[in-house]
């Protein structure tokens, strides 16, 4: 088990780094019924953390007992029925999902499940009836239809589920829904939490850290606490005792991916543009997500671009990111920003060089 | 053919003055079941030129029915017919298809090798000292109208040899059935008149039977249209039958097959066809295929044509003809008789004129490229009193055929735009030579694709059939895939709210991307051997699609209960350094970041069969 899992906070007493997050939300539990919530923050801020501990809070261990489904669901769209296929994650007391995997039919699926789970509400020990809790992930990214859709049946079967939102950004969550739930915010540990954390699982694993290697594995985790523990577990496999100048592994789409930056800068013509669409395929084969990659990307391309052509280059990629949320396929939108980037650099060359 | 002349008989001899050439003949009347029929003298063609009958009757003993006679006569009095009265010819009322059909190897339209391939064939099977040759089924494949049969008709005469024909029974109708069965004939189904036909020349090698040896000219055996079958069991018996002819007959025999264009290959009766083609391959059959035929040898042709029958058609309508009729000769002559008769009978007024506002119309249509629209289009084609195109074909395209267009990009070496039609300039880099083809629209529509398929194809192609320096060809070509993509992707969102949307939003998004394309890549390389692959998207899409589940799955196995990850987040980190630490654990850590594609086993999946086979689009792609 990697010690990302091992060392995850179980029950809100456990969690450090939001405490007072955790705490206020163990109250509005015991003390009432608790309403839907959304949380948003950075990605490794621990978001799902608390929401797994709030839930072991909600129903004890039963929660825990999750298993994998893929199912397909029937919907009746106007003229014709349509298959949805999605995969949840489901205890007894609650389901998880990410609906937006449904791309365009999301709308559908939020419904239909919510419907569904409206029928058969589960009834506790004292013969209450209680709920269930539908733990939706990347809300941002469900489509604006599904998003109002989310809305109305939230309203209309309160009684029986409860919705736990999460998301990035709430930028992204109509307003209508940001108002029907308790926003919380989770933001990202800044470095000193992140080497606590760190100091702790070292101690529990028995590991002496110096404390120059704990901050640069902060610095670099980009203060994603997630990040930073599996980086360091990483190195402690690469090499141990640790070294304060220990190099930390990236990882592997990453050292990709500024391959591919590579290949561009060295070359502009059709045919490494075509080359670079393998790359990129091979990259979404792998389920790593457009967006991110084209953020990288980006990144990579920053770091040996000269200055006058920065924002340029931010320019397009902030157009190709917005128009490939608008599209469907994403490899469209991103060999489109390669080859613009290509077409902007080599007339910048030119102009340069001659 | 006028039927109603078609049983005549005639007696006549076989004069050895001409061209060697045998008259001769076939019983479709006399040998009641064997559908035989053969084609007649080649001598007709003569015999109208010179307008004089040379033929005549001896008294020789051989008697010889003549199928086709009704039509030579219909020649010989039409042939009189140009001596006397030059101007009336039109009316004849015969077909020109059929008056004026190939006789001579120098009038058959289709390509000489091919005509060469199969006189070499018959020649090797009709050489009497040559043994027992590797098989004598000959299968002939082609469109509609490319002259497969004429081509056989034409060789075997030329050769020398008679031709026996299977001829189709003319169907049974329900009623009429029940209305012979009250005075006892019995119904025998299609296919099984073809069986024993088949069974009988493979067997006692037919013609013997009936011409009593009297012949000494070798006889070819030609099946123009075999049976349709209905369920599994009765292609299983034509399939057999057939394979038992290829096998076992001693006739040279020629099967023609007509392909009926690759874009609807998901029908059923095609692919049928396409197995029993296969099969007979397989057997030993030797596979000739015809191409369409060029709007050169067509243009040749109908010239010729125009020329005997002394009508004014003019060289650009002689061309438009040839080009409409998608290469089906057949249809290319019919067009021209129907122009012809047109013009001069029924509607003397200005068709031609009007005629030449289409063409011309058109012209200006694919030099101005920014004229986008279909409706527009489509109105221009019914402006015209809808006497204008009436000679076209509905043409398809196979999607490769389209593709093949829209990617190379072919356009006229200069602009012969007329700006006097253009009230708008256009700045100088917007501005690209007219296109030599159709509307793009209208190519799309021929080719019946869905929308988003093409956007996928031209993604997938397009960079291979660029200059290599063009890399603001490709970001422009890129960026206006994108827009395609942005489209459907709206459409896909309301599909069922709008329905009325759902025909414009499409097609919309395909003329974008295949307008994208042809405008992008401004700098085409010249004209060489590409290959047009399948998208190769599809396939991510589903892989990806595939491990995503698998990851979700592995993750909760692994660690049960509190996970609930999502899939970015397992993919960007927790499998990566899983997978690192996993390889450093084994001591099998490398250097270079090897992609985690090979940990995943694709077991189950069979991606290969998913993405397209792309062999068939091999010719395709040429453009004829």
């Amino acid at each position: 088990m990697l010690w990302v899992d091992k060392y995850r906070p179980k029950t809100l007493d456990q969690i450090t780094v939001h405490e007072d997050v955790a705490q206020n939300l163990k109250k509005l539990v015991t003390e009432q019924d608790c309403p839907h919530l959304l949380f948003y923050g950075p990605p490794g801020a621990g978001k799902k953390t608390l929401i797994m501990a709030l839930l072991r809070q909600m129903f004890g261990n039963s929660a825990e007992k999750v298993k994998v489904e893929n199912r397909t669901w029937k919907v009746d769209a106007g003229s014709r029925s349509i298959d949805i296929e999605l995969t949840t994650l489901a205890s007894a007391n609650h389901i998880e999902m990410s609906p937006s995997d449904a791309g365009f039919q999301d709308r559908y699926v939020v419904q239909e499940i919510i419907k569904e789970m409206a029928k058969n509400r589960p009834i506790d020990t004292k013969g209450k009836k209680g709920f269930k809790v539908l733990l939706l992930n990347e809300v941002d990214k469900l489509s604006r239809e599904a998003q109002h859709s989310l809305r109305r049946t939230m309203e209309k079967y309160s009684a029986y589920c409860r919705l736990i939102l999460c998301c990035n950004s709430s930028s992204r969550v109509i307003e209508a829904i940001r108002s029907r739930c308790l926003n919380v915010r989770i933001n990202a540990p800044n470095e000193e939490q992140i080497v606590r954390a760190l100091d702790f699982i070292s101690k529990k694993e028995d590991l002496q850290l110096p404390s120059g290697f704990a901050a640069r594995i902060a610095e670099k985790s980009n203060r994603n606490l997630r990040r930073a523990i599996l980086s360091l577990e990483t190195c402690r496999v690469q090499q141990y005792p640790f070294s304060s100048k220990q190099t930390i592994p990236p990882m592997d789409w990453e050292e990709y991916i500024s391959e591919i930056a590579s290949d561009i800068m060295k070359e502009q013509s059709p045919k490494r543009l075509f080359q670079v669409r393998g790359k990129l395929y091979e990259l979404l084969i792998n389920c790593i997500p457009p967006e991110i990659i084209l953020k990288r990307l980006l990144y990579e391309l920053l770091k040996k671009l000269d200055a006058e052509l920065k924002l340029e280059v931010c320019h397009w990629a902030a157009y190709y990111e917005h128009r490939m949320r608008l599209g469907q396929k994403a490899i469209f939108h991103l060999e489109a920003f390669v080859a613009k980037f290509m077409s902007v650099y080599k007339a910048f060359l030119i102009a340069t060089f001659g | 053919m006028v039927m109603g002349k078609r049983n005549s008989v005639i007696v006549l001899s076989s004069d050895d003055e001409n061209d060697g050439t045998t008259c001769s003949l076939s019983g479709s009347n006399s040998y009641a079941k064997s559908k035989s029929r053969s084609t007649s003298s080649r001598r007709k063609k003569k015999a109208r030129l010179s307008g004089s009958r040379s033929r005549s009757s001896k008294d020789s003993s051989k008697l010889y029915e003549i199928n086709e006679l009704g039509e030579d006569f219909n020649e010989v009095f039409t042939g009189f017919n140009v001596s006397a009265a030059g101007t009336h010819r039109n009316h004849s009322g015969e077909l020109w298809v059929h008056k004026h059909k190939p006789h001579f190897l120098e009038e058959l339209a289709v390509h000489k090798k091919k005509v060469e391939e199969v006189k070499m064939w018959f020649e090797k099977r009709l050489k009497p000292s040559q043994g027992i040759s590797s098989s004598n089924v000959l299968l002939i494949t082609g469109q509609a109208g490319v002259g497969k049969s004429a081509a056989v008709h034409v060789i075997s005469s030329h050769l020398g040899a008679i031709l026996c024909e299977w001829n189709t029974p003319t169907p049974v109708i329900w009623q009429e059935h029940l209305h012979n069965s009250s005075s006892g004939t019995q119904y025998i189904s299609k296919l099984d008149e073809f069986e024993t036909y088949v069974e009988r020349i493979r067997k006692y090698g037919l013609l013997s039977t009936y011409l009593n040896g009297e012949s000494k000219a070798p006889i070819i055996v030609l099946i123009d249209d075999l049976p349709t079958t209905n369920g599994k069991a009765a292609f299983g018996r034509l399939q057999d039958c057939l394979h038992l002819l290829v096998r076992s007959t001693q006739i040279p025999t020629v099967i023609v097959f007509t392909d009926y264009g690759n874009s609807d290959s998901a029908d059923h009766d095609a692919q049928c066809l396409e197995k029993i083609q296969l099969s007979l391959q397989s057997a030993g059959a030797c596979k000739i295929a015809f191409n369409p035929i060029t709007a050169n040898s067509i243009k040749k042709a109908l010239f010729r044509i125009c020329q005997l029958e002394q009508c004014n058609v003019s060289a650009e309508q002689v061309d438009l003809i040839a080009k409409a009729s998608g290469g089906d000769i057949r249809h290319a002559i019919t067009s021209l008789q129907f122009f012809c008769l047109e013009r001069n009978q029924v509607h003397s007024l200005s068709l031609s004129s009007n005629f030449l506002s289409v063409s011309r119309e058109k012209e200006k249509k694919s030099s101005n490229f920014l004229s986008v629209s279909k409706e527009k289009e489509k109105k221009a084609i019914t402006l015209d009193d809808g006497y204008s195109l009436h000679f076209s074909r509905d043409e398809t395209l196979s999607l490769f055929h389209a593709l093949g267009k829209f990617l190379h990009n072919k356009r006229e070496f200069e602009s012969t735009t007329k700006y006097e039609h253009d009230t708008f300039l256009i700045r100088e880099r917007f501005v690209r030579l007219p296109l030599k083809m159709d509307v793009p629209e209208k190519i799309l529509c021929h080719a019946h694709v869905q929308p988003g398929p093409v956007a996928d194809f031209l993604h997938e192609n397009v960079l291979d059939f660029m200059n290599e320096e063009a890399i603001d060809d490709a970001s422009i070509v890129s960026s206006y895939l994108g827009d395609a993509d942005i489209l459907l992707a709206k459409l896909r969102g309301m599909a069922s709210r709008y329905n009325e949307a759902e025909g414009v939003l499409p097609s919309a998004a395909a003329s974008v991307a295949v307008r994208g394309v042809l405008f992008g890549n401004s700098h085409t390389l010249s004209a060489r051997w590409h290959a047009v692959r399948g998208p190769k998207l599809w396939g991510v899409e589903r892989e990806s699609l595939y491990n995503k589940n698998k990851m979700l799955k592995q993750r909760v196995a692994e660690f049960e209960g509190l996970t609930s990850c999502n899939a970015s987040v397992i993919a960007t980190e927790y499998i990566p350094v899983s997978k690192w630490i996993g390889n450093r654990a084994r001591g099998e850590y490398h250097e270079s970041p090897q992609l985690l594609a090979d940990d995943l086993d694709m077991d189950g999946i069979d991606f290969d069969q998913m993405i397209l086979d792309d062999q068939e689009n091999d010719d395709e792609i040429e453009d004829w």
